[in-house]
């Protein structure tokens, strides 16, 4: 034949026309999506905030040195995140099990802060989902962060677990933790925003 | 087929001291609370606090989702999504009497 | 698969249509109840939007972009029957509409004129009265709590959820597709207008999905969960709604248009046996009208009391996406133009697109004038538009691909006799049917109201359209006979019937499971017609003495591997994750009830374990293992 064939050495392996593994452009993908999510949850919120005439408002019940402190837990779990991924990286497997539950201890943490924190509002402040729309705009926000940290969790134990039953977590899986990672880095930036713009400069107009 | 050939990740140790920046930037922002009480200090603050969070932000997203060493490709798949919503949403807030234009 | 769901909704959504069209051509009728009305002008936009021209354009992705890359499948095959078994329960999720929801009078407040009586009031068919019925908009706070008691609308925004969801899984399986999954040589600007058009389309769901989640899930806990976002009384906002609906909403319809864009684009050409004119142009005016088509969405909303600095702007913006639409439109005039024309019944539709679209954009226009549009808005002149753009475009493009890529998929060709009937039936049905709505609408009749008084003169045009209506659905005969019967008796198609251009014909008729037995190395733009054609001095395409010889070869390697293929195993997580999903939907909906507690618990549990059974299972087996299904290649000559 006159023109050259390219024989596909494996079915389906790995093809890579842009140098970069396709589940990593995925999820590079998913969390950009993720973006106009959150925007419109923070939309909602600073609508909301900006007007006048309701009874409460979350800005006046925020404990600000509470919330700092779930803010740091939630920050260091991007480190024992890192340190996890590191550990796949160079095979050594205890080290990557010890920190991934780590991660999925420190994000346990802020969760159990979050309920802390809502059922405070809810008791003492008689601040609810059903109150007026910023109250709606705060637990729907929040509700849903919490919800994604969640889902890491659950992703975190789960490689926890293949790691302990299974043997191993292979070089697939190392890609698993590395996507694990992205969206556990991405629900913490997240958090970064929603803390600054939601807690600390919402709360500095009381 | 050429794989993913991985560009240099941070050392541990670097992680560690990226962790210890972010620790602090945290702190700042918080004091900066408290300072606040203290001497209203306003939009001045606002934009600390938006300084000090776009700089957590860059510092998690950089290194340890390991955008900087990445192909750009990630990075404009990426960008393009927060682009879009800072831009529509902004569009929404100022229809919505939130964020003044001048004319609105 | 998806074609089948899709047109099986077509069909659906065209009954809704026709029983529409009977009640309309009397004034004053009382052929449907009032809620019947009003279920089905809802169900009808919900059904042809979300459940046909999708998921239509979705198997036209699915099933073509591999083959247009010179690819074996897509990047991510289990995601992929992910986002099918999502879909496919979606859609019986909100047909179970029909069967499960309730809708009753407003809560509060009473006594107001106008109300829906209990027992539904004159007229027939109100079974269906009790099916979504706040509009494929479902403006706040009418679709909230308080208007829309029962659960009708709980149908409606958990069920637009969960088909949100599916495209958003497809959104990131095809972009990855596109930039992973290229044969060698295929650069991005060698790709076919029909794959750039699916990725421009991937970006669009991509991010405007993540939006009207936020805003179903908003609605939702209004109406689940007794938060106040858009209810007025307790402070909320009616304008959010429509904000965030339209902010996906405008990007939706490009969504809709720019797949049977990229078709037209891959038809004309064929069958003008020219390049496409300005290829570049045609991509880069795809990309532009996408990224433009973000930034007009407030256009839905003139007449919603938006400020006139806003109303300005997005006027003024919606004017300028007109310019990379005429560059699309003069560029495939221009491949036309001087082309040796074969007018096959595929062709006929892709012009025909080009007409229509052409009348539909031109009345669009007008709406982006805004005191034009304060008149024309909320009155059938806007049906007539859309529908011009819908009707006329999208779907006479996705009949044209059809008809052109049947050989493909069955290795014959449809009858063309039968597809000039359907053509032309179908192209006059839906002028009658659709045309007379911009002046009836200029007159007064107002849109989504159930009766029109006799006295306003509307009713002789109003029959004409129900007429034209018939006539349509009598050409859909035509084509749903002809498709059936071409798969028998329809004249063997051989690997390249049209003398195509692209590489998706390079391969054997029908399409082998693993699509291509090698992978070109692509070389250029076209490279199937470059292999075939070389040209002479004057520019002219003059067939190379090899050509035939190319074909034979290429149908004989691709029936022939030369090396084992393996394919992906079937795996059963997608479809339990999909049957999970729709689960927990249904368990939101009674949450109040024990056992729609439990429905949301089961649910839950059964996604979570099947994410951890998806996550451990192998795509593939290890090479070593011999299990059917995988291809063992034939022996070597």
């Amino acid at each position: 034949m006159a023109e050259a064939v390219h024989p596909e050495s494996h079915g389906h392996a790995e093809h890579e026309s842009t140098g970069v593994d396709s589940r990593k452009l995925g999820m590079w993908l998913f969390l950009s999506s993720e973006f106009l999510f959150f925007g419109a949850l923070i939309t909602n919120y600073l609508l909301y905030s900006n007007r006048t005439g309701f009874n409460i408002y979350p800005r006046e019940v925020y404990d600000i040195p509470f919330t700092s402190v779930s803010s740091f837990v939630l920050l260091m779990s991007s480190l024992t995140m890192v340190l996890a991924h590191n550990a796949v990286s160079r095979d050594d497997q205890p080290q990557a099990r010890t920190w991934l539950f780590a991660t999925a201890a420190l994000g346990s943490v802020f969760l159990a802060g979050q309920v802390f924190e809502f059922t405070e509002f809810i008791v003492h402040y008689d601040m609810k989902l059903t109150t007026n729309p910023v109250a709606s705009a705060f637990y729907v926000l929040t509700g849903f962060h919490g919800l994604h940290v969640a889902i890491g969790v659950f992703m975190l134990l789960s490689l926890w677990g293949i790691s302990r039953f299974k043997g191993r977590l292979s070089e697939e899986k190392g890609m698993n933790v590395e996507m694990v990672g992205l969206y556990w880095h991405f629900v913490d930036i997240i958090w970064i925003v929603i803390f600054t713009v939601v807690y600390l400069i919402d709360a500095a107009r009381v | 087929m050429a794989s993913d050939t991985h560009p240099p990740h941070p050392s541990i140790r670097q992680y560690w001291r990226i962790a210890a920046l972010l620790a602090v930037l945290t702190a700042i922002e918080v004091a900066l609370f408290y300072i606040d009480n203290a001497l209203e200090l306003g939009a001045v603050n606002v934009a600390l606090l938006l300084i000090l969070a776009v700089l957590k932000f860059v510092i998690v997203v950089g290194w340890y989702m390991h955008l900087r060493f990445e192909r750009p490709l990630l990075n404009r798949f990426f960008a393009a999504g927060l682009i879009m919503a800072l831009g529509l949403y902004g569009v929404v807030l100022a229809a919505m009497g939130i964020l003044a234009i001048r004319g609105n | 698969m998806y074609g089948y769901a899709s047109f099986l909704f077509f069909l659906l959504g065209g009954i809704e249509a026709l029983l529409l069209r009977v009640h309309l051509a009397q004034a004053n009728s009382e052929f449907l109840t009032a809620g019947a009305y009003n279920a089905l002008f809802t169900m009808h936009g919900t059904t042809m939007i979300f459940l046909f021209v999708m998921p239509a354009s979705a198997a036209f992705f699915n099933y073509l972009l591999p083959l247009q890359l010179g690819a074996r499948d897509v990047a991510f095959p289990r995601l992929n029957a992910l986002s099918w078994w999502v879909f496919f329960f979606g859609g019986i999720f909100l047909y179970s509409s029909f069967i499960f929801g309730t809708s009753f009078a407003p809560m509060t407040p009473d006594g107001i004129t106008g109300n829906i009586p209990i027992n539904g009031g004159p007229g027939a068919f109100n079974f269906l009265a009790d099916s979504p019925n706040g509009g494929w908009f479902g403006y706040q706070p009418n679709a909230g709590p308080f208007y829309s008691t029962g659960t009708a609308m709980d149908y409606w925004s958990m069920g637009l959820q969960i088909l949100g969801l599916a495209s958003l899984i497809s959104s990131i399986n095809f972009i990855v597709t596109v930039f992973n999954m290229r044969a060698k040589g295929m650069r991005l600007l060698r790709m076919p207008v029909f794959a750039w058009m699916t990725t421009v389309v991937a970006f669009l769901m991509l991010f405007s999905l993540p939006i009207i989640a936020v805003a179903l899930f908003l609605a939702t806990f209004d109406r689940q969960f007794g938060s106040v976002f858009f209810q007025a009384s307790n402070g909320g906002d009616p304008i959010l709604w429509q904000h965030l609906f339209w902010l996906f909403g405008h990007p939706e319809v490009y969504i809709l248009i720019l797949p049977a864009m990229g078709i037209v684009s891959e038809v004309i050409p064929t069958f003008s046996r020219k390049p496409l004119f300005g290829y570049s142009a045609v991509v880069f005016a795809g990309a532009a009208i996408a990224f433009l088509g973000f930034g007009v969405w407030a256009h839905h909303m003139f007449s919603s009391g938006i400020s006139p600095v806003a109303q300005a702007a997005f006027g003024l913006a919606t004017m300028t996406i007109a310019v990379p639409t005429g560059i699309k439109i003069f560029n495939w005039l221009g491949t036309m133009w001087l082309g040796k024309i074969r007018f096959n019944t595929a062709m006929l539709f892709s012009v025909g697109f080009v007409a229509m679209f052409v009348i539909g954009g031109l009345s669009g226009v007008t709406h982006s004038i805004v005191p034009s549009d304060w008149q024309q808005t909320d009155t059938y002149y806007i049906v007539g538009h859309f529908h011009y753009v819908l009707f006329g475009g999208a779907i006479f493009g996705l009949f044209s691909g059809l008809y052109y890529w049947y050989p493909k998929l069955r290795g014959r060709l449809m009858n063309e006799r039968l597809g000039k009937i359907h053509f032309w039936l179908m192209f006059i049905g839906m002028n009658m049917t659709f045309a007379p709505m911009h002046w009836l609408g200029l007159q007064g009749m107002v849109r989504r109201t159930w009766k029109y008084p006799a006295e306003a003169g509307l009713e002789t045009w109003n029959q004409i359209e129900t007429i034209g209506a018939f006539t349509i659905a009598l050409s859909i005969l035509f084509f749903m006979y002809n498709w059936w019967r071409s798969k028998t008796h329809g004249e063997p198609s051989g690997l390249d019937p049209w003398d195509a251009r692209t590489v998706e014909w390079m391969i054997p008729n029908p399409t082998p499971e693993y699509n291509f037995a090698v992978s070109p190395v692509v070389e250029s733009l076209d490279d199937f017609w470059r292999r075939k054609y070389t040209e002479d001095e004057e520019g002219r395409a003059v067939r190379r003495p090899e050509a035939d010889q190319v074909i034979a070869d290429l149908e004989e390697i691709g029936h022939n591997p030369p090396a084992p293929i393996h394919l992906p195993n079937p795996s059963y997580f997608p479809f339990l994750v999909g049957l999970a999903i729709t689960i927990i939907s249904y368990g939101i909906i009674y949450h109040t009830s024990a056992w729609g507690k439990a429905l949301i618990v089961g649910g839950v549990l059964l996604t979570l374990i099947s994410f951890i059974g998806w996550g451990i299972e192998p795509l593939e087996d290890e090479p070593d293992d011999a299990a059917p299904g995988n291809l063992q290649p034939a022996e070597a000559h």
